[in-house]
């Protein structure tokens, strides 16, 4: 009954390794980011906090397919040459997660207390150490179950890209429909594939919320 | 070596410190009590740069505080300092706690600064406990870990935030001993305290503060047997009932 799945596994399993690329950028450029933009959202430098509470607030107020468009259609008039689609997609995938993994990082720095930073500062450590080995693998831990949830939201999206024409596993299966025909078969085995992945990875940050509730090491 | 001139600190409209002065000679120990809110960590804060003060000057070694160009993160290196709540890294082993600072700041190799921290282990006298995580440690074991931490960097005073007021009574004499041991060994010592035992036994100044100003200071018998103003003699009362 999978037998234009079967016909084409190749092809669509393709498309769906792009999905995978672009989740992996988008993540490792978006949980970056969003440290740096956690960051800044409990800086008590105006002229950091300001634009970048401006940026978030701005970005979490519109769709992500806006971005996705705007990077795309816009960004080429600024730069004067085409976009790559993935390019433009892991671009606007990393500026619009950030925004996202930077809230769930600044609730994470915010269960720090002040002195802890203070002790770190007593030692000599600099803002920047300070940042690097404490505050950011401290927020990180804690917020690990939240961070895996937007990873996986991040992972669905990636399927918004067809929209500017990448070719991943979404774009594959309305090509491989118009030829073929066999719509139910061939959604119902995108939406298995994306089911399988997201659930896992919403069991592994149950096991870690789980985990974290009973060590109360953090 | 700590110079504190006419120093007055307000958060927003509330006035936290009200021209304190003060001189830590190297080698003293200062201990400083009072009621809380009374302005005895904030004015530990000051001296670490962890807080900005308004008016007047701190001098540590001679080098301003307050002087832009007075590289902050240099200067705290001098200072050790302790907290009531430890403070420990959760996410680091003790060992990773006492040679964070030491391996990014002093840019010294691990094994050297491993083996200075087992050094300051044995000091506090938790050797074993190198590779456990501060959540596995009694308070009391984790303030001298706090207390190694801070010698790791080779300060040249210590600073001590109410350090055993967090503590359950029968861990408090552990810690105590540390730093009667760290005192003896001649370290500059600036303690924020109301273990009035330990003060007697090693202050050689004790200093009462009462709405942000110094209101009594006398070497330690002095303070005890003769308070001078009813505020002491009434603070007094309460903490030796």
């Amino acid at each position: 009954m999978f037998d234009a799945v079967f016909t084409n596994l190749p092809y669509l399993l393709g498309g769906f390794l792009t999905n995978v690329q672009l989740a992996a950028f988008a993540l490792a450029g978006g949980l970056f980011l969003g440290a740096l933009v956690g960051l800044g959202r409990i800086s008590k430098r105006p002229w950091v906090y300001h634009p970048v509470t401006v940026y978030v607030n701005f970005l979490r107020n519109i769709p992500l397919i806006l971005v996705i468009f705007w990077v795309y259609f816009v960004m080429p008039i600024f730069t004067g040459r085409s976009m790559d689609p993935f390019i433009s997609a892991a671009v606007s995938f990393v500026v619009f997660e950030a925004t996202y993994f930077g809230e769930i990082f600044r609730a994470g720095f915010q269960t720090i207390s002040r002195d802890l930073v203070s002790a770190a500062y007593s030692t000599g450590l600099t803002y920047r150490q300070t940042a690097t080995y404490i505050l950011v693998p401290i927020a990180f831990r804690r917020m690990l179950p939240s961070l895996i949830t937007q990873s996986i939201i991040t992972f669905q999206d990636t399927s918004l890209a067809y929209v500017i024409g990448l070719q991943e596993m979404v774009r594959r299966t309305t090509i491989v429909d118009s030829i073929e025909v066999r719509s139910i078969q061939l959604y119902s085995f995108v939406a298995i594939l994306f089911f399988v992945i997201c659930f896992i990875g919403s069991r592994i940050s149950l096991h870690y919320e789980e985990k974290s509730r009973k060590a109360k090491v953090l | 070596m700590i110079e504190i001139k006419k120093v007055s600190k307000w958060f927003g409209d509330f006035q936290v410190l009200a021209d304190v002065d003060e001189v830590v000679q190297r080698g003293q120990k200062v201990v400083i009590c009072g009621p809380s809110g009374s302005g005895k960590s904030t004015l530990l804060r000051c001296i670490n740069g962890l807080e900005p003060y308004q008016r007047g000057e701190i001098l540590v070694d001679g080098v301003s505080l307050s002087d832009p160009k007075t590289n902050l993160y240099k200067l705290r290196e001098k200072i050790g300092m302790v907290f009531q709540r430890f403070e420990l890294y959760p996410h680091l082993t003790v060992m990773r706690n006492i040679t964070l600072a030491p391996m990014k700041v002093r840019k010294q190799s691990r094994p050297a600064a491993e083996k200075k921290a087992m050094a300051l282990l044995e000091r506090v006298g938790i050797p074993d406990k190198a590779a456990a995580y501060p959540a596995n440690l009694s308070g009391g074991q984790q303030q001298r870990v706090a207390i190694a931490r801070a010698l790791a960097m080779e300060p040249d005073c210590m600073m001590f935030d109410e350090p055993t007021s967090a503590l359950d009574p029968e861990m408090i004499q552990e810690v105590l001993e540390v730093m009667i041991g760290l005192a003896k060994d001649g370290m500059t010592m600036l303690v924020v305290t109301h273990e009035m035992g330990f003060a007697r036994e090693v202050a050689d100044e004790i200093i009462f503060m009462d709405a942000g100003r110094i209101v009594e200071r006398g070497s330690g018998d002095e303070f005890f047997k003769h308070p001078k103003s009813q505020r002491t003699k009434d603070f007094l009362g309460q903490i030796l009932k």
